[in-house]
């Protein structure tokens, strides 16, 4: 009888730990859903690559963190950013038209899909530590989270220009 | 049987890929004769009576090494792109040196030199059919530097810029000159890129632009006012190049009884063999038009750069 409720006791305590981390991940991929995020340039990197802040919007830090990478892959992608300082210059994004991600939608929601292969083309620049000017609260439920990312620009190029979704610049020639 | 028709479509599929594709433009770095100026890499000489200045790009390339350095990395992330470039300083070396060959060879027969006619020797300079014209500055406030980059990217066929990246970098106290050289390479090249391809995106959908001239010798007893069928030279011509333009693109820019010049011609990138095309052999084709009956006019055709045609009537 003992064991029998302490087993009724672990697996309740096992499924509510799961259905926990599915809402915290469907809470995550909410936010990420509509792809609220600003993109602003961090720097000059090294040759092939974009060191970018990625500023994410959450009601939970935690989540506006975790998902920095991917919205910081999705701007390069999509939005571009114009200039700032340090050097930078505006970039255009690597796909200019709207039926462009239409077209290659299926492609799109894999590549972006948790663990996806948008993580191969993205690293964290500081360990992960946020700076505290890069923490801020901007009402009462919500948090603005800046993280500092390093794209694998040339690479992540490469790979859409091999899926076909855009042209290299020998295209034709 | 079965085989000859196999080995038929792998010959159609083989000919079609070499030759349904555009020639691949080159593109070279030069420096700009501001930069040349500004750094002293200039060769004056007297015109007569008139001062004339012009670069001195041999010495540049081998007295300065930053601006080797700044093509070497351009050159580098164009090669990265699947453009890699004309390297001025070494075409310079090789018309050089084929000059003092093309000096010493005599032939085996006869004991006679290489012909060569003045034109030609003018036209011994380096090419490509897009020129990235290259300038920098150094800016210095207090200790402080930075440097305002700008690389322009000049179409030699019709002299018009087709991508610019210009830009002043950050300014630092630190910083050497080649480390805020090699970042405003690598902050202004993709924007560059980036316009260049919709330069080429442009080329495919609306064909190579090229300039056109004709003229007439002076012996020649005919003109472009004269008549065939009731309609003038000029507008025959004209109408040709209507009738052979990507959607019938081109602009008279002059007519008069003895010259025309036509801009913005857009000349498609393949011709009806789908072999690629570039602008001597298009206007080859307005050469052979007007040779033919029933005009019948003897014509020379002439190049300048890569873009510029001439035709000049009334015999070779």
């Amino acid at each position: 009888m003992k064991f029998r409720n302490i087993l009724l006791v672990i697996i309740l305590t096992g499924f509510s730990l799961n259905a926990n981390a599915q809402w915290k991940k469907n809470k995550a991929n909410k936010d990420t859903k509509i792809w609220r995020y600003d993109l602003e340039c961090e720097g000059i990197a090294k040759q092939g690559s974009k060191l970018v802040k990625v500023w994410s919007y959450s009601k939970n830090p935690k989540h506006a963190i975790s998902r920095g990478m991917k919205n910081a892959v999705h701007g390069i992608v999509f939005k571009g950013y114009a200039g700032g300082g340090q050097g930078c210059t505006s970039l255009k994004p690597l796909v200019k038209s709207a039926e462009t991600e239409t077209k290659f939608k299926e492609f799109f929601d894999k590549f972006f899909a948790d663990g996806g292969e948008y993580l191969k083309y993205v690293s964290a620049a500081t360990d992960g530590s946020i700076a505290p000017g890069d923490r801020l609260k901007i009402s009462r439920r919500e948090y603005k989270i800046g993280v500092i990312v390093n794209i694998q620009f040339d690479q992540l190029r490469k790979r859409l220009e091999s899926e076909g979704i855009i042209k290299g610049l020998t295209a034709g020639f | 049987m079965k085989k000859s028709i196999l080995l038929g479509i792998a010959f159609l599929f083989v000919s079609v890929i070499v030759f349904g594709q555009a020639k691949k433009p080159t593109l070279m770095v030069v420096p700009s004769d501001v930069w040349c100026n500004q750094n002293g890499y200039m060769i004056n000489y007297d015109d007569q009576g008139t001062l004339v200045k012009v670069p001195d790009y041999k010495r540049a390339f081998q007295e300065n090494a930053e601006v080797i350095q700044v093509i070497s990395h351009i050159n580098g992330m164009m090669a990265e792109r699947g453009f890699p470039l004309k390297n001025m300083e070494s075409v310079i070396k090789t018309l050089n040196s084929n000059a003092a060959e093309d000096n010493l060879r005599t032939s085996k027969s006869s004991g006679s030199g290489i012909s060569e006619s003045p034109i030609d020797a003018f036209k011994k300079v380096a090419k490509a059919d897009i020129i990235m014209q290259l300038t920098w500055t150094v800016n210095k406030t207090g200790p402080k530097k930075s440097i305002t980059f700008n690389l322009q990217g000049l179409d030699a066929y019709t002299d018009k810029q087709i991508a610019t990246a210009v830009g002043t970098g950050d300014p630092s106290f630190s910083a050497e000159l080649p480390v805020l050289l090699n970042e405003a390479v690598l902050a202004h090249i993709d924007g560059f890129n980036d316009q260049l391809m919709t330069h080429f995106e442009d080329l495919f959908e609306n064909g190579r632009e090229i300039i056109v001239r004709i003229q007439k010798w002076d012996d020649w007893d005919g003109d472009l006012e004269t008549e065939f069928d009731d309609e003038e030279l000029g507008i025959i011509i004209e109408d040709w190049l209507a009738d052979n333009t990507v959607k019938g693109r081109f602009s008279t820019t002059d007519m008069t009884e003895n010259m025309a010049l036509f801009e913005q011609v857009r000349i498609p990138l393949y011709n009806d063999k789908n072999r690629a095309i570039d602008a001597r052999r298009y206007v080859r084709g307005l050469s052979k038009f007007l040779k033919n009956a029933p005009y019948n006019i003897p014509n020379k055709l002439v190049m300048k750069g890569l873009g510029r045609a001439t035709i000049i009537l009334g015999g070779k």
